[in-house]
């Protein structure tokens, strides 16, 4: 089973390296992190690294999250719509097996795209460090330090959010007929996730009616909070910051959530005509 | 185990729902047939009467609405079932920046062929589909008939006892069309049982033990290819030299016995076989 599934994720990754959209995606946000240097001098009173870390994981947040939506989608729909989806399935490949190593595959992708940002703006950060630690001692003040192993540990965390967001595609590209409603569907789940802190906040408060907490309760369990991954800017600038434990918590809850997202995924796609 | 049919389908009805409205359209209509062991079958019928989607719910692509069927004894499409099944789908797509070779060992490892035993099943899946030397290039470089004996290689690589093939000549020209007709008739010689749904009928009349014709959902006629094309009612002889007296003293023979001649005309060669007599070679 393991070899069915990772021969699909391979020939799915080579299938997604070769299309456009990812090259035209990774060439804006690397256009996009790239820009910050120059724009660098409007900082809006935030310090310089911190400005170029903000925008430098905002490009991998906004381009990584339509890749992760729209990627699995597209090569979904291929291989149904070019009927290369039946030949491999009158094999004895498992539905799940089908669907896991197309999800593997992307990620596979997604990794690279992450991988890829995540040097350059470490590169970028790097790169100025040491010039804003010069101005900051020459203002007598604390000068700022680049953590590297913030910086992985923030990679690894957008990995795994890209991952949840591809699953969360996956999912209703199982169960939806078009591509456009996929991506669309899809896209509107991965805003739903961005915005579920503030329900949890909402819910965190005694006020409201029953019925209003019900609702809340049910938005923050079914929707992962996905807004909980975007820590880059603590974990490698101010790694103190963050609380102890808190890496590990999202690690092990994004695993949970990619077990139950592709667990949905792989049920709602064996009741699919092919 | 080996007496039981490769495919039996039993009161087998499917319908789609189309439309907003989801109007109900029957595509397979209470379907009973069987597929002995050995033999090549063919599915025939116009388009859209439903013999793709019989061989999808057969090989649990398609969920059928209500019947059965069992495929090698199996009472589904098990992934043991389908481990000794080949399917070459109507106009196949495959990967286009594999390489011919790259896509049937591909298809080779999903079809469960040992690690060990890849390359030479991959060779000889090459060689039944005389693709041994375009294996080299990319799949998407390929004209029609390439295409379609690089699927019948993927459809055979795992040596299957069954082999499904969904329109294999569809779009290729005769020569290749008499090539994939001889793949079918080496796979037959190898005990293979082969179903094939096709348009061409000279082909299917050549290579086909047993049809089936389907229209509108409906199973109209199935039976051995001898016995459904023999006209029981009639009998033709072939005559050389026959003068005009000769001719008059037949039928006056044949009228005293009571049987009339209806029809003296030249036997005629197909339009295929002129074809092939005439171009010879492949284009591909």
């Amino acid at each position: 089973m393991l070899t069915r599934i990772l021969w699909i994720a391979r020939i799915t990754f080579l299938e997604a390296l070769r299309q456009r959209f990812l090259a035209f995606l990774l060439v804006l946000a690397a256009g996009f992190t790239l820009g910050s240097l120059p724009l660098r001098s409007i900082d809006f009173g935030h310090g310089e690294l911190k400005f170029l870390a903000d925008l430098g994981f905002g490009a991998l947040l906004l381009f990584g999250s339509v890749l992760a939506v729209v990627l699995p989608a597209q090569l979904l729909y291929a291989e149904i719509d070019n009927r290369t989806a039946l030949t491999l399935l009158a094999k004895p490949v498992g539905r799940g097996e089908f669907l896991l190593g197309k999800f593997l595959g992307t990620w596979a992708v997604l990794g690279v795209f992450t991988g890829v940002l995540t040097l350059l703006v470490g590169l970028i950060l790097v790169g100025r460090e040491p010039m804003v630690a010069a101005r900051a001692l020459s203002l007598q003040l604390t000068p700022p330090e680049v953590d590297l192993w913030g910086l992985c540990q923030h990679a690894l965390l957008q990995w795994l959010r890209l991952g949840i967001v591809a699953a969360l595609a996956l999912l209703v590209g199982a169960l939806a007929q078009t591509f456009l409603y996929t991506v669309v569907v899809g896209s509107m789940a991965v805003l739903a996730g961005q915005l579920v802190w503030i329900a949890q906040d909402a819910l965190a408060r005694p006020d409201g009616s029953p019925l209003g907490r019900a609702g809340l309760w049910v938005t923050t369990r079914l929707f992962p909070n996905l807004q909980g991954y975007n820590i880059g800017e603590p974990l490698v600038l101010d790694p103190s910051s963050v609380p102890e434990g808190t890496v590990l918590s999202l690690v092990v809850a994004a695993i949970a959530y990619l077990a139950v997202i592709l667990l949905l995924a792989c049920a709602a796609f064996r009741r699919r005509e092919i | 185990m080996t007496d039981l049919p490769a495919i039996s389908v039993t009161d087998l009805t499917k319908d789609f729902r189309v439309g907003i409205r989801g109007v109900k359209l029957r595509a397979v209509d209470n379907v009973t047939f069987s597929i002995p062991r050995g033999q090549v079958f063919g599915l025939l019928g116009p388009n859209g009467c439903g013999k793709s989607t019989t061989l999808k719910i057969v090989l649990g692509l398609v969920p059928a609405t209500s019947g059965s069927f069992t495929l090698l004894g199996s009472a589904a499409a098990t992934p043991e079932a389908r481990a000794r099944t080949g399917f070459l789908p109507e106009a196949p797509y495959f990967h286009r920046f594999l390489t011919g070779r790259e896509l049937v060992r591909y298809c080779a490892r999903l079809s469960g062929v040992p690690a060990e035993r890849v390359e030479s099943a991959t060779d000889d899946a090459l060689a039944l589909a005389d693709m041994t030397e375009a294996g080299a290039r990319r799949v998407g470089t390929y004209s029609k008939g390439m295409l379609q004996r690089i699927g019948l290689a993927q459809a055979v690589v795992h040596d299957p006892e069954l082999v499904v093939l969904d329109e294999p000549t569809a779009g290729v020209d005769p020569v290749g069309s008499a090539a994939i007709g001889r793949m079918i008739g080496a796979m037959r010689a190898r005990g293979k049982t082969i179903v094939l749904c096709s348009h061409l009928l000279g082909q299917v009349e050549q290579v086909c033990d047993r049809v089936a014709i389907m229209d509108r959902g409906r199973l109209v006629l199935e039976g051995r290819i001898d016995d459904v094309l023999a006209r029981r009612d009639a009998h033709q002889i072939s005559v050389e030299g026959l003068t005009p007296a000769a001719r008059a003293a037949a039928e006056e023979a044949l009228a005293r016995h009571g049987a009339r001649v209806t029809s003296v005309e030249h036997p005629r060669q197909t339009l295929e076989d002129l074809f092939r007599r005439l171009v010879t070679g492949s284009r591909d």
